[in-house]
This record gives structure tokens, C-alpha cells and sequence, in this order.
């Protein structure tokens, strides 16, 4: 299952979603709202997505992941819109038989999710300065 | 109480040599993909005002709406104006015995048009049912707009040289903003056609590239056989603002990355896509 939404995100629901008989084990991500970033203070994130291409990419996200590991139930879920502090701004929760499997396929889900899904934040600062975040791109 | 839709189809220009309307959607053309997204949200009657007979692309625009569904007015002569044929839209609807109490203007290049975000301007609507409701994506105005009866009547007494803005510029303070999050509703109803869009391609802009632009998706002209590589040359060279990223971020085409060699698919939906940040 994988969704891109702009209301907040029911991670125990998302959880239960996944847990199964057949699972010994379920793992779950949850990124949030960071305040600090160094010295810089957050106020609150906005977040973007190319939705269409990006469920996509979510989707095959989660066909890869059931390709490398013996994966029971996969959920994604990434959230749009204004976020304040403390938010979740993405979900991930797997279950399968063993935990090694299940924590391997979570790590790789959100690092590759980082990676590919269209999906871009903008950092509304304390100071009011407002930027897009787009790594490798800053000066350009 | 229905709420009409008047989709002015009259003056579309045409896209890789082929009328942008009948270019295929979800495997149907563009117009017919309009008015059943309209019908969907629950709209009725949905008008479609037709090119006149004796263009080539009239006939085929006429006979996809009204297969779709929609009520075709065929003017005899092109309207001068995208306005005109608004005009000539809300006339038909004030000839039927039930004029409906509102009116959605809808332009007929809208690929993007969302049955879920009509429903949703319709229901703001229909709490403050005296309001002209409009919809807006970070910050800036887009489609479509809902017009109450009155106000949509009083489209053909705004001057010849005005467009339908002009009419929610006047009624500035009678105008309900619905902010959505989605830019598929930023389009201009009163913009020229771009430069590029004969013989054009349209392409996505998200994040630093929006903002850059100044706008959600840009037209430029490929020469053929259109590629990536060739995309991102056309790009630098007529929208000077995207150049830097035109040559370092990654493009997609038809919602895959894609590298440069690519060739473009007519029709591809194409997005250039800065370097990512969700999580």
C-alpha cells in the first residue's frame, strides 16, 4: 500500500496494517519535523510532490522491496502540504517472518525513497528566510 | 439547483502539429477527458463551444464532446476571443427554461482537470452561493472559476477588448478564494497561447524550478526527433531563467527518469525534477 496524502499520518494504523499472522516481525519508520539543523531553527516544513509519478515510484519502491527480501506487507505513506513542527511527515512500516529482514527492508525503503520519489520540502526558517532544500544543488 | 460548466473550445491551438483537444488522455481526447471529468464532479449541463464547421479540427472536437456527454454549440465563424466564446456558452444556458444557478469556466486545455477539486469548488460555492469562487495554488490564481448565475450573465456586457479576469478584477471583493494543493489549476484563461505550443511540448515544474520559472509548466519548441538531450538544450536557450537547471537536474518522461538520449513520445508528459528532498 502506498499513498501520498495531505492528512496527517495515522502511523498506528499503518502499523496495524502490516502485522500479520505469518510475520515474527514488524518494523516501522516514521520521519518527523526537525526543529534545529545545525544552528537554524525550523518553523515549519512544507512538502511537495510530483504526485502522480511519485505514488509511482512508491509503488515500485514496494515491489522491489518484495523482490529482495521475503517481505509479508509493505506501507508507505508520505504526507504534502504545510507540516509544523513534530509532524510525520513519511511512514514506512514492513512485516516479515524475521526481524533481520524486516529492519534491512525498512532501511533500504526510506534511504531509496530519499533518493527517487519527487518529492521536495521547503524549510520556512526562524529568521523568515524560506528556501527549497534540493541537495547537490545549493549555489547552482 | 445544477451547476452548468461552459468550456470554451473554440480557439485551442494545436500541439505537435495535431489539435491540442484531440491529442489522446487516459486514452481518449483531451475535450471528451474534460467533460467527463466535469460530469463526474457532478456538473450539468457541460457546454462545449465547438470550432466553427469548416476548420479541419472542428468536427472532430464537436463530435468527442458530445459523445462525452456534453452539450456542443458550433459557432459559424471562430470567436475573436477565447471570452467570446464564454460568452457565446452562457448564452446557450440562458436559453433553456432553467438557467442552472452557477457556472464553472473551464479551460479546454486543462489535461490536469480534477474531478475532486471541481467538487470541491462547488461545495465552497454552495455555502456562500452569492460568492464567485475561484481556486489558488501558492499564492496565485487559477481554474476553474465558479460564476454565479448573475455574474456569468454579465459576461457579455464587459467590454469587446476585456477578457473574463477583467470581470473578477471588477468583482474583486465578491471573489472566495479556495486554496488547493494542487497547481494542476494554474492555467491562464486569458494568456495567448505560448510561442512554443505549436509544434511545442509541455514540461512540469516543481520546487526550485517553479519558482524559478515563475509558473508551474513551460512550452518550448524541439526540433525532431525530440530527445531529452534535446529537451534540455530547448529549454536553456528559450527559458534563460531554467538554464542552470535545465542542464543538471533530471528530467522525466512519462513519469519515469530518463537520460538523454531518450527519445519524447508525442504526447509524453514531461517534468524536470531538482534534486529531491522528501522523507
Amino acid at each position: 500500500m502506498v499513498e501520498i496524502t495531505e492528512s496527517p499520518l495515522d502511523h498506528a494504523a499503518l502499523v496495524e496494517r502490516v502485522r500479520h499472522a505469518n510475520a515474527g516481525a514488524v518494523c516501522a519508520f516514521l520521519g518527523t519535523v526537525r526543529e534545529m539543523t545545525g544552528e537554524r531553527r525550523t518553523v515549519h516544513l512544507e512538502y511537495e510532490a510530483y504526485a502522480e509519478m511519485a505514488a509511482g515510484k512508491l509503488a515500485e519502491l514496494e515491489a522491489e522491496a518484495r523482490r529482495r527480501w521475503p517481505v509479508i506487507e509493505i506501507a508507505i505513506a508520505h504526507r504534502v502540504g504545510t507540516l509544523e513542527l513534530g509532524d510525520v511527515s513519511v511512514a514506512i512500516a514492513v512485516s516479515c517472518p524475521h526481524r533481520g529482514d524486516s529492519f534491512e527492508a525498512c532501511r533500504w525503503l526510506i534511504d531509496t525513497l530519499k533518493e527517487e520519489a519527487p518529492i521536495w520540502k521547503r524549510e520556512r526558517w526562524a529568521d523568515g528566510r524560506e528556501e527549497w532544500i534540493h541537495p547537490g544543488l545549493e549555489g547552482r | 439547483m445544477t451547476v452548468a460548466a461552459v468550456v470554451p473550445a473554440a480557439g485551442a491551438g494545436a500541439r505537435m502539429g495535431r489539435p491540442k483537444l484531440l491529442i489522446e488522455f487516459d486514452g481518449r481526447p483531451l475535450i471528451a477527458r474534460v467533460v467527463a471529468t466535469l460530469a463526474d464532479a457532478g456538473v450539468a449541463p457541460v457546454v462545449v463551444v465547438a470550432p466553427p464547421p469548416d476548420v479541419p479540427e472542428g468536427p472532430p472536437i464537436a463530435a468527442a464532446a458530445r459523445q462525452a456527454g456534453a452539450t456542443v454549440v458550433v459557432p459559424a465563424a471562430r470567436p475573436a476571443a477565447m471570452r467570446d466564446s464564454i460568452e457565446l456558452g452562457v448564452r446557450e444556458l440562458d436559453r433553456r427554461d432553467a438557467p442552472p444557478v452557477a457556472v464553472l469556466i473551464v479551460p479546454a486545455d486543462s489535461p490536469r482537470l480534477d474531478a475532486a477539486v471541481v467538487r470541491r469548488l462547488i461545495a465552497a460555492w454552495r455555502e456562500r452561493p452569492d460568492r464567485i469562487v475561484a481556486p489558488t495554488f501558492a499564492g496565485r490564481r487559477g481554474h476553474p472559476v465558479v460564476l454565479p448565475w448573475r455574474p456569468a450573465l454579465a459576461i457579455a456586457d464587459l467590454p469587446p477588448d476585456v477578457g473574463v479576469n477583467r470581470l473578477l478584477a471588477d468583482r474583486a471583493d465578491e471573489v472566495e478564494e479556495v486554496v488547493v494543493s494542487t497547481d494542476s489549476v494554474l492555467t491562464d484563461l486569458d494568456a495567448p497561447d505560448d510561442p512554443g505550443a505549436a509544434g511545442g511540448w509541455t514540461i512540469r515544474l516543481f520546487a526550485v524550478a517553479r519558482e524559478r520559472a515563475g509558473r508551474s509548466e513551460v512550452s518550448v519548441a524541439l526540433p525532431s526527433p525530440a530527445t531529452v538531450g534535446g529537451l534540455r538544450r530547448a529549454l536553456a536557450e528559450q527559458h534563460p531563467a531554467l538554464a542552470t537547471l535545465a542542464a543538471s537536474v533530471r528530467v522525466a518522461v512519462d513519469d519515469e527518469y530518463a537520460d538523454d538520449a531518450r527519445p519524447l513520445p508525442a504526447g509524453a508528459r514531461l517534468a524536470l525534477i531538482p534534486p529531491v528532498s522528501g522523507g
